[in-house]
């Protein structure tokens, strides 16, 4: 313990000198400004700025590249609050209720919270890197093709069951996701599959042209449609003070619980920041005593997946540091910005170059900091956005959710496709579909088809596997129970008081 | 040779090229990304070229990349991009409409030899025990490697024919990446990892995987790891790189390019490169890299052949086949489902309280719906015509148009001003690829 103090001393001496604080400042603004871009993730941020670094000495690149991850993390928050545009899957939770905390005027709580969230998170988890990176690595390994889709299935059942006002209506919106996600190469055996004879399909429906298109472009159908309607423009009353007590009061929880959610699931490589997101945010709507305000505009809904969102970024270094495993876009393009010094990250990192890791982690610390320095003042400043008149803003929208889709792949394919997602976006929400379940069955798909496949292909057909191993037994379960749990409830309940009352002194 | 040299040494003090276009044809963080940026940066600091822009193309193995190169490029002199072994094995499997025999070939550059590794734990000591397992029951052996088709595949399948067990029984799991199957080996997930050494290098040097074999055809200098070939597997096998041009180039231009990646590979530059990324010089020039080329294709189809990769007809519950059912059915029943519940609904009186989205629909509403897809219908046929900046415009007045119609004036200034801020602040500083269109003259 004192040794791993004295290194991260001798890591902050490093750190902070007036240059490296500069190149802390200037990452963080670089991507925070890039992240608030749909389409436009950490990843290729990292990889364009990579030649801009070649000149620095690796201390300095590598703090400028922790801003930047960290700040495109916290950026995508805010087009999620403000504009229901979430930049990338990670932000898709914060955008529920974080969006109707921004129309009823409190855009500048959201932020704040989101802010703040993202802080506590960030060095929360930051901490737990510093002591927990190798023993956390170790338990990660123990995660096989059978857990990651018991994991899944979890992530499925939670939210298909949770979110909206029905089972099946949830379910029809995940298989919608689901049925999305086969398009494309089948990576295990290479095959191509509803993919028409269209090239750029091979690849799949890009996740980006999926949310891009039923976050934004629906909401400016729908908007349009509503105006439409009822042409009165409401005039609502707008709060630029930041977070109220009770506020402060109803977000330090979910922070707490976001980061303990957040942080070991990044150490698992699962399709990113998403299945964090969406646990927190179900995890926090389970715990409320008013779950119906979910939805609606509750902060509880921002401050949890937005904590457990910074929590899990943090999480992806582990691997990454210490086993030289990338488990996102982002961490294997840090791995090349690694072997561009020359340095393997893997077991040996941390004894073969100590003062690099330990500067970087500090620097994590500092680039913390500087977010919220950089982003409590702006959050009033930025909530004005709902000020704008309403043709404008959703032409603003409009023309950037066009020209992330476009830059994605330079397809004009994908414009079209954003465009017809906008339109069934706007219908599922006339019809009261939820839209979330149908973008987790996209990234999620996938992945629980690989894995699933993967295990049966290990196990030579047997099925059993999934109920044989453990951890994938025990995640199974508790999918059930999700699913399953409320009817129970409700049947025994209805059972109980049938049966008491004939009988009040049974007992 | 000499004259090559001769030619090319002038070059270094005067660029080949004023700016150069590299397209890596896959995601940033690969393997071609990594070779068209480490190209980027020797090319620039030996001074054959001024300015040199690497641009990503990713998907389906390379062969987008390949397919848009062929199409767009034809005939320009300044213009190269990365390909290798695996847009070979893409080929083959898709079946694709464009091949490697429609770009001009310049040079082959790297080799990644191929490990076979074990976790520390694993009860396989040797090549030999191994192969024995393999031999007696070949599907309880996992074997762990990188995508569908790709060159660690192709190997397994190469072992396999080469110890007389049929390749159709290789029991190859595929993951997405060198990072995934890594964790997989050393979590005891799969029997064996089969990956490219240089992923690998670091788990090995810190002795936390065993390794099997390797399959370079000498023992490599500072790395204790017996060839397969030495324990009785006749295989030589790497994962090639390599650099083409487009098709229809003038033998002026393939000339100039050529000397230039000549140049390139005898720089100190490179070397370092080579090193710190542990890739083999593997330079391989005309006519005898078309030649290179030519084998290589017969190998692979031969051994992916044999592999059965793409259409297998099997039906287990590891392959492809039973999954899209799954889901369409589910997608049916539940859509049923719904219609079902909807349909009872109705018969109740109480009904519309539930979903206000369902109140009787007015005019006005279709209205702006259809203002707003006027828009986004006039925006994909102008974005490539006519360019982002007036496409973005006319998108922009119409969707404001949808929510109030009283000042067309002031949306149209604002719908000029968002756009061409757009273009300038993302297509011109951040220098993201936006279509310039009918303005690029004035913009």
């Amino acid at each position: 313990m004192t040794e791993i103090l004295s290194a991260l001393a001798a890591g902050f001496s490093g750190a902070l000198s007036l240059s490296n604080l500069g190149w802390a400042f200037l990452g963080v603004t670089l991507g925070t400004a890039v992240g608030v871009l749909p389409g436009i993730g950490p990843a290729l941020t990292v990889a364009v700025l990579l030649p801009v670094t070649f000149s620095l000495d690796p201390t300095s690149a590598f703090i400028m590249f922790g801003g930047i991850y960290y700040g495109a993390m916290y950026g995508g928050s805010t087009t999620s609050i403000l504009l229901n545009t979430p930049g990338e899957t990670g932000s898709i939770a914060t955008a529920i209720d974080g969006y109707m905390m921004a129309r009823q005027g409190r855009g500048a709580a959201a932020l704040t919270t989101a802010a703040v969230g993202s802080f506590v998170a960030g060095t929360l988890a930051t901490m737990a890197l510093t002591f927990f990176a190798p023993l956390l690595a170790s338990v990660a390994l123990r995660f096989g093709p059978a857990e990651y889709f018991a994991l899944m299935i979890v992530a499925f059942t939670t939210v298909s069951a949770l979110l909206g006002q029905s089972l099946v209506r949830g379910l029809l919106s995940l298989f919608l996701g689901l049925a999305l996600g086969l398009v494309g190469i089948d990576p295990l055996t290479g095959e191509a599959r509803f993919a028409f004879g269209i090239p750029q399909l091979l690849d799949g429906i890009d996740v980006v042209i999926l949310v891009i298109g039923l976050f934004a472009v629906g909401e400016t159908v729908y908007q349009a449609w509503q105006y439409g309607r009822e042409p009165v423009e409401v005039v609502r009353l707008h709060d630029f003070t930041g977070m109220s007590r009770e506020e402060w009061k109803r977000s330090w929880k979910p922070w707490l619980r976001g980061t303990a959610i957040g942080f070991p699931l990044g150490v698992l490589p699962c399709g990113g920041t998403v299945i964090p997101t969406f646990l927190s945010y179900m995890t926090e709507k389970r715990l409320s005593d008013t779950p119906e305000r979910f939805g609606q505009g509750a902060i509880e809904g921002v401050a949890g997946p937005e904590a457990a969102n910074n929590a899990a970024a943090a999480g992806v270094l582990v691997p990454l540091l210490t086993l030289g495993l990338p488990s996102s876009a982002t961490a294997a393009i840090m791995l090349a910005a690694f072997q561009q010094y020359g340095l393997q990250p893997g077991p040996l990192l941390f004894s073969s170059r100590p003062d690099l890791v330990w500067t970087l982690i500090a620097s994590l610390y500092i680039g913390n900091v500087m977010l919220l320095v950089l982003n409590l003042p702006l959050a009033g400043v930025w909530a004005r956005v709902m000020l704008v008149p309403r043709p404008l803003l959703f032409g603003g929208i409009l023309v950037l959710a066009s020209l992330g889709a476009y830059t994605l792949n330079r397809s004009m394919l994908d414009l079209a496709l954003l465009y017809v997602v906008g339109g069934v976006g706007c219908a599922m929400r006339v019809y009261d579909f939820p839209l979330v379940p149908a973008v987790l069955g996209l990234v999620l798909g996938p992945l629980a088809e690989q894995h699933f496949r993967r295990a049966v292909a290990i196990s030579e057909g047997d099925l059993s596997v999934f109920l044989t191993r453990p951890i994938s037994a025990v995640l199974l379960v508790a999918a059930l129970l999700v699913l399953l749990g409320p009817r129970v409830m409700r049947r025994v309940s209805v059972a109980n008081s049938n049966a008491q009352s004939p009988m009040p002194n049974a007992q | 040779m000499l004259a090559l040299l001769l030619v090319a040494s002038p070059a270094a003090a005067q660029p080949a090229y004023e700016h150069l276009r590299l397209v890596a044809p896959a995601a940033p963080g690969g393997g071609w990304d990594q070779t068209a940026r480490a190209m980027q940066q020797v090319l620039q600091r030996a001074g054959i070229a001024r300015t040199i822009s690497v641009e990503n193309i990713p998907g389906a193995a390379g062969l987008i990349g390949l397919a848009r190169f062929i199409g767009a490029e034809h005939g320009s002199g300044d213009a190269a991009m990365v390909s290798g072994l695996i847009m070979l094995g893409a080929i083959v499997t898709q079946r694709s409409a464009v091949t490697l025999g429609d770009v001009t070939p310049i040079a082959r550059l790297t080799g990644e030899y191929e490990v076979l590794t074990v976790p520390v734990s694993s009860p396989f000591r040797t090549l030999d025990d191994f192969i024995r397992a393999f031999k007696a029951r070949p599907e309880s052996i996992s074997w762990g490697g990188g995508s569908a088709g790709g060159s660690d595949q192709i190997l397994a399948g190469l072992i396999a024919d080469r110890v007389g067990v049929d390749p159709r029984r290789v029991n190859y799991i595929a993951f997405s990446g060198g990072g995934e199957s890594l964790s997989a080996i050393l979590g005891g997930q799969v029997s064996v990892g089969i990956n490219g050494l240089a992923e690998f290098a670091a788990q090995i040097e810190a002795g936390a995987v065993r390794v099997l074999g390797i399959s370079s055809a000498e023992r490599l200098p500072g790395l204790d790891v017996s060839t397969l070939r030495e324990q009785g597997i006749d295989i030589e096998f790497e994962n090639w790189r390599a650099v083409v041009a487009p098709p229809g180039l003038t033998p002026a231009d393939r000339r100039r390019l050529e000397r230039a990646i000549e140049a390139m590979v005898r720089s100190e530059p490179w070397r370092e490169t080579l090193e710190r990324y542990r890739w083999i010089d593997r330079y391989l020039a005309g006519a005898a890299f078309a030649r290179f080329i030519e084998t290589e294709e017969a190998r692979v189809q031969d051994i992916l052949a044999k592999l059965g990769t793409g259409r297998t007809g099997e039906r287990t519950l590891a392959s492809a086949g039973p999954y899209p059912l799954i889901v369409l059915g589910g997608l049916v029943f539940c859509a049923v489902a719904v219609v079902f519940r909807r349909a009872r609904r109705s018969r109740t009186p109480d009904r519309g309280t539930r979903n206000p989205g369902l109140a009787p629909v007015q005019r006005s509403g279709w209205r702006s719906v259809a203002l707003v897809a006027a828009g986004a219908g006039l925006d994909l046929v102008l974005a490539e015509s006519a360019g982002f900046v007036i496409a973005s415009a006319v998108l922009f007045w119409f969707v404001a148009r949808a929510f109030d119609h009283r000042r067309p004036v002031r949306d149209a200034l604002f719908a000029v001003a968002v756009s061409t801020g757009a273009y300038l602040l993302f297509g011109r500083i951040l220098d993201l690829p936006l279509p310039a269109g009918v303005l690029s003259g004035w913009l």
